[in-house]
């Protein structure tokens, strides 16, 4: 998206809520909480467009996600309650054998539960970047902190997952 | 030559960020001589690429269809055949209808539903003195600007929908009756402008 173009909230919907949604699962493991922060951050993204100002739309867009799912945590820790993983089981294609879906689903059940593990901050990086696919520029600016603190965090996150990861690596 | 041998957290850092393609220059080279040859570099090379590879490989799912708008347009199309929507809003539009084929033909079915409003007869109140219940057909020099905007965008977006329509099954939506309409009016309306000012066609 050109940094001169401001979109609608139906645009931004359309364009990445599916994103905000992979982004908001791969971070709590849980469809439940993705669904909400997707709701939270266009609710958010309606209001700050009438004074959003065309720059860095992706930036923008980003720090309020991120916004919304940290106040979304405080939020939860003030009231906790158990979210495991359900695993990616609405993710499964029809043509796999019985075996490659098992196999898949233990896979990314796996890499789901040891990200889940890892501290926030490594989490958080390391989806933006694998992910959502956003640049470390992109990162460090949704997360405000500079480009040099993102690619350590994305580096000693990777380090983490494949100590805690079960399968050979 | 000595190498620059980074301490190992180091190192993987820069394995890592070459895999994201975020090296600069001078770092690239550091990783070139860090894998030539060096099997304890490379091992840990090999395994930083497998785990990104997992994350990146992780199934993307679909957002529940509930949390997002239809995407159509309702009541901006209305406002685009008549030439109302500014330079942004209408590029949006636009945009929407060449991507969009249930927006087309609700862009079409308003324009034919327009057009047979437009094409009623004034009211002439002259003839009974009498006040009618229903506003009378504004002045003509009132009603030019409006008429001619609004064809000026129709002819546009028929224009445009005729282009990307093209064949198929649906209606098509035909230029040459358009143009037929258009020029009529262009004849009988000096002034009348073929696009409105601004008015861009965007192709597919």
């Amino acid at each position: 998206m050109t940094d001169d173009f401001t979109p609608t909230w139906e645009d931004v919907a359309q364009r990445y809520g599916r994103k905000i949604y992979n982004f908001a699962y791969r971070l709590t493991g849980n469809p439940d909480d993705a669904a909400d922060l997707v709701q939270e951050v266009l609710l958010r993204v309606r209001k700050g467009l009438d004074s959003y100002q065309p720059g860095s739309f992706e930036g923008w867009l980003w720090r309020i996600t991120r916004n919304a799912f940290l106040d979304g945590i405080r939020r939860k820790q003030r009231r906790p309650e158990s979210a495991l993983p359900e695993g990616d089981h609405h993710s499964l294609g029809s043509s796999p054998s019985p075996d490659e879906v098992l196999a898949s689903v233990r896979l990314s059940d796996d890499v789901q539960s040891s990200l889940l593990k890892l501290p926030y901050d490594y989490r958080e990086a390391v989806v933006l970047c694998d992910v959502v696919g956003l640049t470390y520029d992109e990162i460090a600016e949704a997360t405000d902190v500079p480009v040099g603190t993102v690619r350590s965090r994305i580096h000693r996150g990777r380090k983490q997952l494949r100590e805690l990861l079960t399968w050979p690596v | 030559m000595a190498r620059l041998v980074p301490a190992s957290d180091a190192r993987g850092e820069l394995f890592s960020a070459y895999l994201d393609g975020q090296l600069t220059p001078e770092e690239l080279k550091v990783v070139s001589q860090l894998l030539d040859g060096d099997i304890g570099a490379i091992q840990e090379f090999r395994s930083l690429q497998r785990t990104r590879a997992a994350l990146r490989l992780l199934p993307e799912f679909e957002i529940p269809a509930n949390l997002l708008p239809d995407g159509h347009l309702g009541d901006r199309l209305s406002a685009y055949l008549d030439g109302e929507l500014v330079t942004m809003e209408h590029r949006r539009v636009t945009r929407h209808v060449v991507d969009c084929s249930d927006c087309r033909i609700a862009l079409q079915e308003l324009d034919r539903a327009r057009i047979a409003v437009r094409s009623l007869p004034g009211v002439d109140t002259t003839m009974t003195g009498e006040t009618p219940a229903i506003a009378a057909v504004p002045p003509r020099s009132h009603r030019k600007r409006f008429v001619a905007g609004g064809i000026g965008a129709a002819a546009a977006a028929a224009l445009l929908v005729g282009l990307v329509v093209g064949g198929g099954d649906e209606p098509a939506f035909s230029l040459d009756d358009l143009s037929t309409r258009h020029v009529a009016r262009a004849s009988a309306e000096p002034g009348f402008a073929v696009l409105p000012a601004g008015m861009e066609i965007a192709l597919p």
